[in-house]
């Protein structure tokens, strides 16, 4: 067991994950959060486990990742997950044109797929497309963003970790050589400023690492772009529907509890602390999610929202960037002790993007021990509530 | 968290009275609890009356002559709308918890009203005419 | 959307740490089809970063968000604000009752998920335990999953606790249940899960609603609490009269 001190900040996907897989491996956490759990990114995701499916032709290390993932979630976190799969559909010739790619890619990616004849597929789904012309199965899912990530936190602290709910990281603590020791911070609940002292600071802060790293004149390559998400409020199929095509706006419909959300967009902004919804972005998710189910037009809109991914790499517009995540020490990048910034990736390899950032950490302090996360249910997310 | 007396943030039962945001079900309570209150008080001041026969026939004939006043004769107005609103309210609950009529539990409150206003009147008019 | 800007007072509760709670205005400029949500969002990012509130996916399938809007229990991310108040018009932000403020409009909801938990409320459950309504449109129900396993889907119940607070009664009774639990129980059912009857017959159990139906008109998730707490009382006679006659 070590006694290192570890701090994370941020309590979205990453943090909770890499919170649980360092308290397992016996650090002890302290985890740092502006709002409470899940209140960024990871909150407002769209909800899809996905099964690899969507990145298979054109981003097969993500691919292979979601689909390995997928299936360890499914039996680490069962309360969080609906595991009723999906369908991958084409509705025009340009669709039918991505079916070979697809077939390719999912059997490089091991990603299990059946193909459905439209009788079947409209049988199984009967407010698909009527015009749909083949659709393959898949083993996407999906999951509640908010209970996933409480899962990981309630496991985390029962296992020790610490968290600072409502307090904002204002500066980091240095050692007077610029390596970082720790952090400031501000709890505006008790309206209380603090310091915690670390052996090691963890940056998990996704689309907004960038304002942490500049306390310590680092800047990192991370491109915030904001998707926007509409919810309407009718539950139309049991799956997830994907649009059999390359990555695009708008081309996943996804049954969540009575409702079905639509997304996504991609573009473009400086300060991911607030997005604005674009009244045209949500337009244009009714017109291609009805392309997919048409009754989506006769359903009232519930609600309207937008994430901001944290893609890596800068310049390029969204699409293109790979989904992927990379976890930067920045004693190698950067000369400064003590800080690890984890960035990238999506919400369904949550568990891997903390398995590599800790054992990074292991790796810099010296640390032997192997990560069982993918082998550790995680207790009911309810317990984070209940002391 | 941060809350060390983890005292609910609650007016207590100044909020069964609070009307406010109160949609049909909610008001159908304050009614409930309001016409509890008053049959409770009532209860209570029927004893002190019974306890007048106690004290001797004086005591109470006094007390009837006393108890014809127009303040008195509202009073038990007040207690018969009281009693049939609960009376009947209580039977809308009942059926409810037996799995009856829950999805129409706003009608059979306008019926309990109704059928309060309804036999108000009529009690409440032989009152003043027997008055 | 539409291009309509109108001038809404938010008037948000305010409360940190010890301090005596007060009313703090904000006035914005918002669209009337944003959601509450929305506005509170932008007070925290361009008015007073001091604030605390509760929220994460924005379409409610979380049920971080719930507060009192103008005294009326809201999940603010699917309340337009041309819904709840008018242009010029204000908005009373206050946290939800019948939980401790933990500051600002957050609250500390463990009496709910204390109870959740002590009901083993299912988070996912089958489908055919709270089917989906078709309402015109083809209903996607009673179609096996390709190897013949049931459909699992989400709870309906998003556990946002704005049913304890509308409960005129849950204020005065810091032991009971509550709408959303007693609803759980319901759920599952007493002849499936037996040992629920001993968690829900008791006084702090079905027996201390008093019928007000505020969870109902509150739900923001279709779960029906007074009706599923009326139906649990229900199963808790039935239970009772056929021991009755079982013993006789």
């Amino acid at each position: 067991m070590s006694q290192y001190h570890a701090i994370v900040i941020g309590a979205g996907f990453t943090g909770v994950a890499i919170a649980h897989d360092l308290a397992l491996r016996g650090f002890r956490v302290t985890v740092v959060e502006r709002g409470p759990i899940a209140n960024g990114t990871s909150g407002r995701t769209h909800g899809l486990l996905h099964s690899g499916a969507r990145y298979a032709v054109n981003d097969q290390e993500s691919a292979i990742e979601c689909i390995q993932e997928n299936q360890i979630l499914r039996l680490i976190v069962p309360d969080a997950i609906e595991p009723n799969g999906g369908l991958f559909i084409a509705v025009d010739e340009s669709d039918l044109e991505y079916r070979e790619k697809f077939i390719k890619g999912c059997e490089e990616c091991k990603i299990p797929i059946r193909e459905l004849t439209p009788k079947e597929a409209l049988r199984i789904e009967p407010n698909l497309n009527p015009k749909l012309l083949t659709a393959f199965t898949v083993p996407d899912g999906t999951f509640d963003p908010l209970r996933l990530a409480l899962a990981f936190a309630a496991t985390a602290k029962s296992n020790g970790a610490v968290f600072h709910l409502y307090t904002d990281v204002v500066d980091l603590l240095t050692d007077g050589q610029g390596n970082i020791k720790g952090v400031k911070v501000w709890n505006r609940a008790a309206d209380k400023r603090f310091e915690i002292e670390g052996d090691i600071v963890v940056n998990a802060t996704g689309a907004w690492v960038g304002q942490i790293t500049s306390m310590a004149g680092i800047r990192v390559p991370i491109a915030p772009t904001p998707g926007v998400m509409v919810a309407y409020d009718k539950r139309l199929t049991q799956r997830a529907i994907n649009r059999l095509n390359k990555p695009g706006d708008g081309d996943i419909v996804l049954p969540q509890r009575r409702m079905m959300v639509v997304g996504t967009t991609s573009f473009s902004i400086e300060d991911p602390d607030y997005v604005p919804v674009l009244p045209d972005h949500v337009a244009l998710m009714i017109e291609r999610g009805s392309e997919l189910i048409p009754a989506l037009r006769q359903t009232k809109e519930r609600g309207a929202y937008m994430a901001t991914r944290p893609l890596i790499g800068s310049g390029a517009p969204g699409r293109s960037i790979s989904r992927t995540f990379k976890a930067y020490d920045h004693k190698e990048t950067d000369n400064v002790e003590g800080l690890v910034t984890i960035t990238g990736g999506k919400a369904t390899t949550l568990r891997l993007m903390a398995e590599k950032t800790v054992d990074l950490v292991c790796k810099k302090l010296g640390v032997n021990a192997p990560c069982t996360t993918a082998e550790t249910p995680l207790i009911s997310y309810r317990k984070f509530f209940v002391n | 968290m941060e809350n060390p007396e983890k005292k609910p943030n609650t007016r207590g039962i100044w909020d069964w009275f609070d009307p406010r945001g109160r949609k049909v079900g909610g008001w159908g309570f304050i009614l409930n609890r309001l016409s509890a209150i008053g049959l409770t008080v009532y209860l209570y001041l029927h004893l002190v009356m019974l306890g007048k026969l106690a004290q001797g026939p004086e005591a109470y004939d006094s007390f009837i002559a006393f108890a014809k006043q127009p303040l008195i004769l509202f009073g038990e107005i007040l207690v018969i709308i009281g009693g049939l609103y609960h009376g009947l309210n209580g039977i809308r609950i009942a059926l409810n918890s037996f799995g009856v009529g829950v999805n129409a539990q706003k009608q059979l409150l306008y019926g309990v009203l109704t059928l309060t206003i309804v036999g108000s009147l009529i009690f409440g008019l032989r009152m003043i005419a027997a008055h | 959307m539409s291009e309509e800007k109108w001038t809404v007072n938010f008037v948000v509760y305010r409360k940190k740490g010890e301090g005596e709670p007060h009313y703090q205005t904000f006035t914005l400029e918002v669209s009337p089809d944003e959601y509450v949500i929305d506005g509170v969002e932008r007070i925290w990012a361009f008015h007073d970063r001091s604030l605390v509130f509760a929220h994460a996916c924005h379409h409610s399938t979380c049920g971080a968000c719930g507060m009192r809007v103008n005294g009326v229990e809201k999940l603010t991310c699917i309340t337009r604000i041309r819904d709840v108040t008018t242009n010029g018009g204000t908005l009373r932000i206050e946290p939800l009752r019948n939980f401790p403020v933990i500051s600002d409009l957050v609250v500390d909801m463990s009496r709910l998920y204390v109870g959740m938990d002590k009901v083993h409320a299912p988070a996912v459950h089958p489908l055919s335990m709270a089917p989906l309504e078709g309402e015109g449109i083809k209903p996607p129900r009673e179609v096996p999953m390709d190897d013949g396993k049931e459909y699992l889907r989400l709870a309906d119940c998003i556990e946002c606790g704005l049913c304890i607070s509308a409960c005129p009664i849950a204020g005065t009774a810091e032991e009971y249940l509550g709408p959303a639990v007693l609803a759980a129980a319901q759920l599952q059912g007493l002849n499936r899960a037996p040992d629920l009857t001993a968690i829900v017959d008791c006084v702090d159990g079905v027996w201390r609603c008093h019928s007000a139906y505020e969870c109902t008109a509150v739900c923001p998730s279709n779960v029906d609490p007074g009706w599923r707490i009326m139906d649990l009382r229900r199963q808790v006679l039935a239970q009772r009269i056929r021991r009755w006659f079982g013993a006789a």
